[in-house]
């Protein structure tokens, strides 16, 4: 790209500057659907340009959608109903968890994440040798920096829950999703109580992260913010989870991960059972592919945006450019596996409710996401079965 | 806060602070006055004098910290903020190569601090039974009492309760000394004196009756001592007024329990019918004999009084202790209650006569409502209390007390009186900022080290403090 030559010419100091905004404009027009780009632009400028989520302030979003009544209570969505019962059956107090169990980030033997997660080599390629100690706490912070990200994104599934909740059409879907707000709310106690006092580091929010809330936030429509929030979002985490869950030997995090992953397994399903018959039924030929699209390019921003900046920004900023950082973490061993794991839990489920049309199918295959195709989707996927799979791993 | 009260700034203040921005600064003065000027004028304009009273005249913000933004709507105002935030992060990152800090910083408690948010003030205190009322004087009771099961309430020699009264709809808490010796089978009382416009020792006095409930906290406190049959000693002990109760506690506890030791106790009064005790007094005095001398000092005394005259002023107070023939040896131990001027007089007289502080006990009792340094922050701040090795973070609403708000996140605390007098909640303070009522037992040297109590103490800013010896 033209850009990338004009980029390496400049002096170091320069480039650091502008490599961000380059970043952010190659990341908006990745799209070619004009409506997508028009939806997600305004998201974009206000996360990657303007950086709003750092800004040190509260943020203050509005959302357009409309709170759908129904007077008549009909009994409409069985499985939905039954989704319900199953989540009053499986509430849990975030108290009960293990707190007495210390934690110490940067010891060794109870690392939160797998020593061999980054790959020190190709650091050590760009003139970085770190010390074991130094290797331990960096990852100790990519640990804390992941359940950062997990933390801000819990809060955004908080309220996107209750926005969903507010807007969905079906009856049974709304009792439903008073007990997601619920369940969103405790994983906001628990990540925030697990990092406020256990590791004692909080992140800022990643831009990528940013721009998908507040896109999904402040769509008018409701099925985009099911779709950002309960197909994309939650099943992203539903894989990062997952994969941490396997990962770590911190057994206070093991337990707390166990029972967020069995809450989100419903999550997933739902956002399943409610999109599927909406897309498939509903929606005129366009706003599929508008749906697709947006998808698509939501899954790009996670699978090569989410590379933890905020602990290059930390710790490197000054020696090595955002750029070798990127290539570093992207092919280090532990993100490679956090990919996988997370678009072998989304692909199937785009597949379940038909955003992966033969249209789209290539574009997946070019960016190596169709090799998850036929996996099971999240209706067919309980929690317990999905916990039963990671320990079997 | 009352020194606060800010008169909100208006669109007058906001434009004199628009152009004091765009203006040299030498301007500002002027522009200071001179929206101060404008105001007055409008307001009398308008019909509005000035409030005569000035502690009650709000003061105007400030020209520094008025936004010029008031000026706009809300809404426009919002925008306008957000917008120079976002000029502020281009800019930063563009201009100065900053970048936004990857880290959230915020006050958070330490490192494995569990933060309890404390509800509403707990409930410190507990019921005792009213057995029975004595009038001592025309203004001294005595009520006799006991916990609620009917058990005697066991205590040291010299202590007290804190005792909750509901007066006209307010909680006060006063502190009462337990006048009776500290003997099995002796009955438990406190003497309550009427006080000059003491809202509780009135209403006591007036109303109290045998079958009634008082709500009270302790016994606690420090004035006292461990009798001990083996030991021969000397007590001089100073009252003044209703500061016989504990004196009296002391002096038949350890004349009763060391029957080698001997009292000299110099009693200040008003006048004879004054005086609490006077009979009992007379009646231990012909039974002990030589072990027990008294020494009553009038302020008002009768026709043909002989023995000490005035208020115990600190003359008066060297006279007696001359006239009783006291020498101090480097043994005797004084315990002196009574009125503050009183103490003053005592504490000095002793000093000049070289008796060491170690030797000299002392109770004084305030009022709470006398005291001064109470509010704490007008907003809710963190303590963080250490304890036994682990540490707890403690969200302390405005008004409550540390001491309050850490039992209401279900901390075990030391606390006994829970009205400053005793020092059975001292803490230490390791950072931060803690108002602590004044006057309060602390010992000059305790506050030098960094003591609080956290009963009376509330926290300014965050703060962490540590329970000692858990
Ligand atoms: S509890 Fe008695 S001084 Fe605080
Ligand atoms: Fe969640
Ligand atoms: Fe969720």
């Amino acid at each position: 790209m033209l850009t990338n030559k004009v980029l390496e010419n400049l002096p170091f100091s320069i480039r650091r500057r502008l490599e961000p905004y380059i970043e952010a404009v190659q990341v908006m027009t990745e799209t070619s659907n004009p409506k997508v780009l028009r939806a997600m632009a305004p998201s974009g400028i206000r996360g990657l340009i303007l950086q709003r989520g750092k800004q040190g302030v509260p943020t203050k979003m509005p959302s357009h959608h409309e709170t759908h009544f129904d007077w008549t209570y009909p009994n409409d969505q069985p499985e939905m109903r039954e989704l319900y019962t199953r989540a009053k059956e499986q509430q849990w107090n975030g108290e009960d968890l293990p707190w007495d169990i210390d934690v110490d980030p940067e010891n060794p033997e109870v690392p939160i994440i797998p020593p061999e997660f980054m790959s020190y080599d190709e650091l050590r390629g760009m003139g970085i040798k770190l010390t074991e100690l130094e290797q331990h706490r960096l990852n100790a912070s990519v640990g804390a920096w992941m359940l950062s990200q997990f933390l801000h994104g819990e809060q955004g599934a908080l309220f996107a829950a209750a926005q969903v909740t507010e807007a969905v059409q079906f009856f049974d879907g709304k009792l439903y999703g008073s007990t997601q707000v619920v369940d969103e709310g405790r994983h906001v106690e628990v990540f925030h109580r697990y990092l406020d006092t256990k590791l004692n580091k909080l992140y800022q929010i990643n831009d990528n992260l940013f721009v998908i809330i507040d896109a999904l936030i402040q769509d008018s429509r409701w099925d985009l913010k099911f779709l950002g929030m309960q197909i994309m979002v939650e099943g992203l985490a539903l894989g990062a989870f997952g994969t941490l869950y396997q990962m770590t030997k911190e057994p206070l995090l093991k337990e707390l991960l166990k029972k967020v992953i069995q809450d989100e397994a419903r999550h997933v399903h739902y956002g399943v059972i409610a999109l599927r018959d909406h897309f498939q039924n509903e929606l005129s030929e366009s706003e599929q592919r508008e749906r697709e699209d947006w998808a698509f390019e939501v899954a790009l921003l996670m699978r090569n945006r989410f590379l933890s900046y905020e602990v290059y920004e930390e710790w490197f900023e000054h020696k090595i450019t955002r750029k070798q950082w990127a290539h570093m973490v992207s092919h280090s061993p532990g993100f490679e596996i956090f990919r996988q794991v997370m678009f072998q839990r989304l692909v199937p489920n785009l597949r379940e409710i038909g955003l992966l049309s033969d249209r789209i199918k290539p574009h997946y295959e070019r960016v190596g996401l169709m090799q998850y195709f036929d996996g099971r989707s999240a209706d067919h996927l309980s929690g317990d079965e999905l916990i039963a799979e990671l320990d079997a791993a | 806060m009352e020194g606060d009260r800010r008169r909100p700034p208006g669109k007058l203040d906001a434009a004199a602070s628009l152009a004091a921005r765009a203006l040299p600064s030498f301007c500002t003065p002027f522009l200071d006055q001179a929206r101060l000027d404008a105001r007055m004028l409008l307001d009398r304009a308008g019909g509005k004098t000035p409030a005569p009273v000035i502690e009650r005249l709000p003061s105007p913000t400030p020209l520094d910290e008025v936004d010029p933004l008031v000026l706009l709507p809300r809404r426009l105002a919002d925008k306008v903020r957000t917008a120079h935030r976002d000029i502020a992060m281009l800019g930063g990152r563009l201009i100065f190569g900053k970048t936004p800090a990857p880290l959230i910083e915020r006050p958070r408690p330490a490192p494995g601090a569990v933060v309890s948010l404390a509800r509403k003030a707990p409930q410190m205190a507990r019921t005792v039974k009213v057995v029975d009322v004595v009038r001592e004087t025309a203004d001294a009771v005595s009520i006799y009492l006991t916990e609620e099961d009917g058990s005697p309430i066991e205590f040291k020699p010299g202590q007290f309760l804190s005792v909750d009264v509901n007066v006209d709809g307010h909680k006060l808490r006063r502190a009462y000394s337990l006048a009776n010796a500290c003997l099995p089978g002796v009955p438990v009382h406190i003497t309550v004196k009427r006080m000059a416009d003491g809202r509780v020792s009135n209403h006591l006095n007036d109303t109290i009756q045998a079958g009634d409930t008082l709500s009270v906290l302790g016994p606690s406190g420090n004035f006292t001592v461990e009798p001990r049959s083996v030991n021969e000693r000397h007590f001089v002990m100073l009252a003044g007024g209703s500061g016989i109760t504990p004196i009296m506690s002391l002096l038949e506890t350890v004349l009763h329990q060391e029957k080698r030791s001997k009292v000299t106790l110099i009693y200040g009064n008003r006048g004879w019918d004054d005086i609490i005790f006077r009979e009992r007094l007379a009646r231990l005095s012909v039974e002990l004999g030589e072990r027990l001398v008294i020494d009553h000092v009038l302020e008002k005394p009768p026709e043909a009084w002989s023995g000490g005259e005035g208020l115990l002023s600190d003359d008066v107070v060297l006279e007696r202790l001359d006239a009783l023939g006291i020498e101090d040896d480097g043994m005797l131990r004084y315990f002196v209650c009574g009125p503050t001027p009183m103490m003053e007089a005592v504490h000095e007289v002793l000093k000049r006569r070289g008796v060491d502080a170690a030797r000299i006990a002392e109770e004084r009792f305030t009022r709470p409502e006398d005291r001064h340094g109470g509010l704490g922050s007008d907003k809710i701040e963190l303590v963080v209390i250490s304890k036994s090795g682990s540490e707890h973070g403690v969200q302390v609403a405005p008004g409550q007390t540390i001491l309050e708000a850490a039992l209401a996140a279900g901390l075990d605390m030391p606390f006994s009186c829970a009205m400053g007098g005793c020092g059975a909640c001292r803490v230490r303070q390791r950072s931060g900022d803690i108002q602590v009522e004044e006057p309060n037992c602390l010992s000059r040297s305790e506050k030098e080290r960094g003591y609080i109590l956290t009963c009376v103490g509330r926290p300014l800013a965050q703060s962490r403090i540590e329970v000692e010896g858990s």
